[in-house]
């Protein structure tokens, strides 16, 4: 990242922060940490889907995964955030390698519908297995984040906040190195990559694991921050609005994935004026921005690159 | 264990599995030729079910005329999804545009896109509850034989999936618009170059198999008793899955494997209670899925 | 495009508005599924709701001034709640909240007005746990702790001795079949419960696992629209045993969707549309001249929940406090609603009513003679 671009972020992520924070509006503040929760997910789903190329239609599961382990650990053992928070992603992560062993060797669509599977055999398990999950019931009275004593919605935003910029910034640094082109050389060609010497297997169960490790932190925000969580949440819907927030920021696009979280978690709050047809709203916009911006709005360097190229000899004249 | 009750899951089962495969059928055809998944698929079972309805509630035709009329409805709304959501990506003509990931996956956003669209429309217009449907029409009159219930229904979506599966080789394998349809999902590129109007093909294939999709969608409702806007949902996933497992391309596997996705379920709810009974389904999946990587009757086949 | 962002600026540019406008007006939130898949139940909420409060406001509203309903769709989605109550918490005209309408969302938002203190009456939420969230909760509808014994007592008297529970796989049909199977089998009987998760729409092979194991009586823990379905699967199996469920099946639309599969179904409830009582009648006439349709068991609990609000807000007076509303709703006794008189137990927060049996008969719900 250059550095002019890394000051305008982080001047643009204090003044917002610094504006909800001021506005006193608890439902913006609200809609934030929902919003941050999400772009945590969608650059985790987009390390897997967008950088290494293998599509996930199961992660809200994994999301789940960190969720449950979280509030579990802190209601069952009283644990407080700060250990379930890491936990949580260690667990997930744990389960995210145990799936990847066996379904890494899968491509394209055959690893799509194989994550949809488990996605769904999680939530089937998390809803039926009520002795340890308390299945459809939820789980309630999930302590809330506290820092030195302090707690309350400003505290949870500014928690969330930091670990997403940590989140994001660890994936960030993983796509733009070494390791990040060998996953795309992995997206772009694996028997290619491994002719290269890459171990494409390994690479795919990393890069996993990695994903759900941040899944999983993400469900423990989640858990921490809303006190009551059921599998409702977490089904293959949820799954959807994920991959959907990656494509229509960009797939492979890290700044692309937050813009994308965003938008999909604020337009619909700002349709609400909009009544019942909020619903269809919202798919006419994403359909109309998968219509005139089909690499997302942030695509990879190249890719935008080269849609504005194909979009202006198309003489659809859309530039900056 | 193997009594009556037993022969009964098993024809629950296949029951249930002729559900899968009608949809599958549709939502494989269009896989095969477009290499996407027509996430819209769902939506066009849904519509379909409306229009029937709509039609018995109005003109009350016989059957037979509502499974015609339902399925020209498909057919133009297979049409108007092609158009709306999977022409408008290939505007780009050139070699890295057809191969690039990127649009297939916003052909794939697109057709979600619309298929929320669709489903809210269809909620706003007839609200989220399950429509009332005149009981004569209910495909539910018991045959019983020998202790084992079936229905009219079971027989008139057998007939039909022998019907549009009889027809849809003979269309592929006979007619030259078959022919096309399998060289464009063999090779885009390669079927442009011998002059095959590659738009054409992707017409027909998008009419067929709406057309296929609709008509499964309106026995369905009858057969269940419910039509509802988001009934699409679980059939489509199901549909999915049974394409995968039957290898992606391959139409009479997609049939076989939503039957045996649909006798599993059915079978496995006599051992474990109903609630667990969609991790057998799933888990089927992925046994079959690490033992065949490529589906039960997919072939492998050298990747572009 | 330009044009829809547009649009939709000045559509929320105008909701904030036109707000402030009218001053004087008293401020209720209610929160329900107006989109998605639970959205036929929302509609109901909002129907009935709004007849509700025309007829409250015609009569006076609280002390002349009026009061208004902001309606905002939670599509049953927990993560939507929570917004939406930090949207109804900012809002300072807002003193009470109605809704939601599933468990799951009004639990997640429960815990919203738990810590900023807003009471919360639903209409449904049924969790066990609901009220136990806070002093500001509230819910009009009965519980199956209630339901469920007195469901387990009549079965028994009829001497029923082997019970098979089908039951859905969410927090409404895991306590009643719980509540149901627990009471059950304290007198003696023997109950084996089923579960299958939401969205199923074929029973058959359910039903055929129950028929293998030959019980006296099936008792149903699920919704009408599941309820219909399994009824027509069940009498295509050819099944001949007594049906019996909770008032969760009390709806018109069952005998709609059920045709003559559900006749003979028994079932309790709290509400009875053919009830001669003057409100219910006059509740009954104009939801159907309005909506078209008789009002079910869900209508009648949004009118309900409505009316006690709106009760508790006119004794609360007209410049009250969000504590003061709560202390009103908790005050709240012998509600004439049309489900029967509400009292809340001022501990528990949990309502109480008089349940009555009714049964499915020649295509009617039918209110069997009390023994």
């Amino acid at each position: 990242m250059k550095p002019l671009a890394l000051i305008g972020t982080v001047l643009a992520v204090a003044a917002v922060t610094a504006a909800l924070l001021l506005s006193g509006s608890s439902y913006a503040v609200q809609v934030a940490i929902t919003a941050l929760i999400f772009v945590i997910l969608t650059a985790s789903l987009n390390l897997v889907t967008g950088t290494a190329g293998l599509m996930t239609l199961g992660h809200a599961a994994f999301y789940g995964v960190g969720a449950y382990a979280a509030a579990l650990l802190s209601t069952k053992l009283g644990l407080s955030f700060w250990v379930t928070l890491p936990l949580a992603g260690l667990v997930t992560a744990f389960f995210g390698f145990l799936v990847a062993l066996p379904t890494m060797r899968l491509t394209s669509i055959y690893f799509a519908v194989a994550t949809l599977a488990i996605g769904e055999m999680i939530v089937v398990a998390i809803t039926n297995w009520t002795g340890f999950t308390r299945g459809p019931m939820g789980i309630r009275g999930i302590p809330s984040i506290t820092v030195f004593g302090h707690e309350g919605l400003t505290v949870n935003l500014l928690v969330v906040l930091a670990a997403t910029l940590v989140s994001v910034w660890a994936i960030w640094r993983l796509t733009h190195s070494y390791y990040g082109n060998g996953l795309r050389a992995l997206r772009e060609d694996d028997q290619c990559a491994e002719a290269m010497g890459l171990n494409a297997v390994r690479l795919k169960i990393e890069v996993f694991t990695i994903a759900c490790f941040f899944a999983g932190i993400a469900g423990a925000l989640f858990a921490h921050t809303s006190g009551y969580i059921s599998p409702e949440s977490f089904r293959f819907g949820e799954s959807i609005l994920l991959l959907t927030m990656a494509v229509v920021g960009g797939l492979g696009s890290v700044p692309g994935s937050a813009i994308g979280a965003i938008i999909l978690i604020v337009l619909p709050e700002l349709l609400r004026g909009a009544g019942n047809v909020r619903m269809v709203a919202v798919g006419v916009v994403l359909f109309l921005c998968i219509l005139f911006l089909p690499k997302g709005l942030f695509g990879e360097v190249s890719a935008l690159a080269f849609a504005r190229n194909q979009l202006r000899r198309a003489g659809l004249g859309w530039s900056r | 264990m193997f009594d009556v009750h037993f022969l009964q899951q098993i024809v629950n089962g296949l029951s249930l599995g002729l559900v899968y495969a009608l949809v599958a059928i549709g939502f494989t055809l269009i896989f095969g030729v477009l290499n996407v998944v027509n996430f819209a698929h769902g939506e066009v079972y849904t519509i379909g079910a409306f229009a029937g309805l709509l039609l018995i509630t109005s003109v009350a035709p016989p059957l037979f005329a509502v499974l015609l009329v339902v399925a020209a409805v498909g057919a133009l709304t297979g049409f108007g999804l092609e158009r709306l959501a999977f022409k408008p990506f290939r505007r780009f003509r050139d070699e890295a545009s057809i191969k690039s990931r990127a649009m297939r996956e916003a052909t794939l956003l697109s057709s979600l896109a619309l298929s929320i669209v669709a489903r809210e429309v269809l909620d706003l217009a007839f609200g989220g509850e399950m429509q009332v449907i005149p009981q004569s029409y209910l495909l539910q009159t018991p045959i019983m034989i020998g202790g084992v219930a079936l229905t009219d229904g079971n027989l008139v979506i057998l007939g039909a999936s022998i019907l549009m599966l009889a027809g849809l080789q003979w269309m592929l394998y006979r007619t030259r618009t078959g022919l096309a349809i399998r060289a464009v999902s063999n090779n885009v590129l390669g079927a442009q170059f011998v002059g095959i109007n590659t738009e054409r093909a992707i017409v027909a294939t998008f009419l067929v198999g709406s057309m296929l999709g609709a008509v499964a969608g309106i026995m369905v409702g009858l057969y269940d008793g419910s039509i509802f806007p988001h009934m699409g949902f679980g059939p489509a996933v199901k549909a999915f899955v049974a394409m995968v497992m039957g290898g992606l391309s391959s139409i009479p596997g997609a049939v076989i494997s939503a039957l045996i996705l649909g006798v599993a379920e059915s079978v496995a709810t006599d051992f474990v209670s109903a609630g667990w009974k969609d991790l057998i389904a799933y888990g089927f999946l992925i046994v079959t899925l690490v033992f065949f990587p490529r589906g039960i009757f997919g072939y492998s086949r050298e990747r572009v | 495009m330009k044009s829809l962002v547009r649009t939709i600026v000045a559509v929320a540019l105008g909701a904030a508005l036109v707000a402030p406008a009218a001053a004087q007006e008293i401020y209720i939130g209610y929160q329900a599924p107006l989109t998605g898949t639970q959205s036929q139940y929302g509609e109901v909420f909002r129907n009935a709701a709004t007849m509700q409060l025309e007829k409250f406001n015609a009569a006076g509203g609280v002390g002349g001034r009026k009061v208004v309903i902001v309606w905002e769709d939670s599509k049953s989605d927990p993560k939507e709640a929570v917004a939406i109550g930090r949207k109804f918490v900012d809002d300072k005209r807002i003193v009470g909240v109605l809704g939601d309408f599933a468990s799951g969302p009004s639990m997640a938002v429960g815990e919203v007005y738990a810590k900023e203190g807003m009471a919360q009456l639903s209409q449904t939420a049924s969790h066990p746990d609901y009220t136990k969230i806070s002093k500001w909760q509230f819910r009009n509808i009965t519980t199956q702790a209630q339901e469920g014994p007195y469901n387990a007592k009549w079965l028994k008297d009829l001497g029923v001795k082997n019970v098979a529970v089908l039951a859905l796989q969410n927090d409404w049909g895991l306590s009643a079949a719980e509540n149901f199977q627990k009471s059950f089998e304290q007198l003696g009987g023997k109950a084996t419960t089923e579960y299958f998760n939401p969205g199923t729409r074929d029973f058959r092979s359910i039903l055929t696992k129950v028929q293998r194991t030959n019980p006296d009586a099936v008792y149903l823990a699920m919704f009408y629209e599941e309820g219909a379905l399994l009824l027509q699967q069940a009498k295509q199996l050819g099944m001949k045993v007594p049906f019996y469920s909770t008032s969760a099946l009390y709806a018109p639309k069952l005998i709609e969707l059920g045709g003559d599969a559900v006749d003979g179904m028994k079932l309790t409830t709290t509400f009875d549309a053919n009830n001669p009582a003057a409100n219910v009648r006059a509740f009954v006439e104009d939801y159907k001249k309005r909506y078209g349709q008789e009002p079910n068991q869900f209508a009648a609990q949004g009118y309900d929940a409505t009316g006690i609000m709106l009760e508790a807000l006119k004794r609360a007076g007209p410049n009250a406090t969000r504590a003061q509303v709560r202390d009103a709703l908790a005050a709240t006794k012998d509600y004439p609603g049309v489900t029967g008189a509400t009292t809340f137990d001022p501990q528990t927060r949990e309502p109480s009513k008089t349940l009555a049996k009714m049964e499915v008969k020649g295509g009617k719900f039918v209110v069997m003679p009390q023994q």
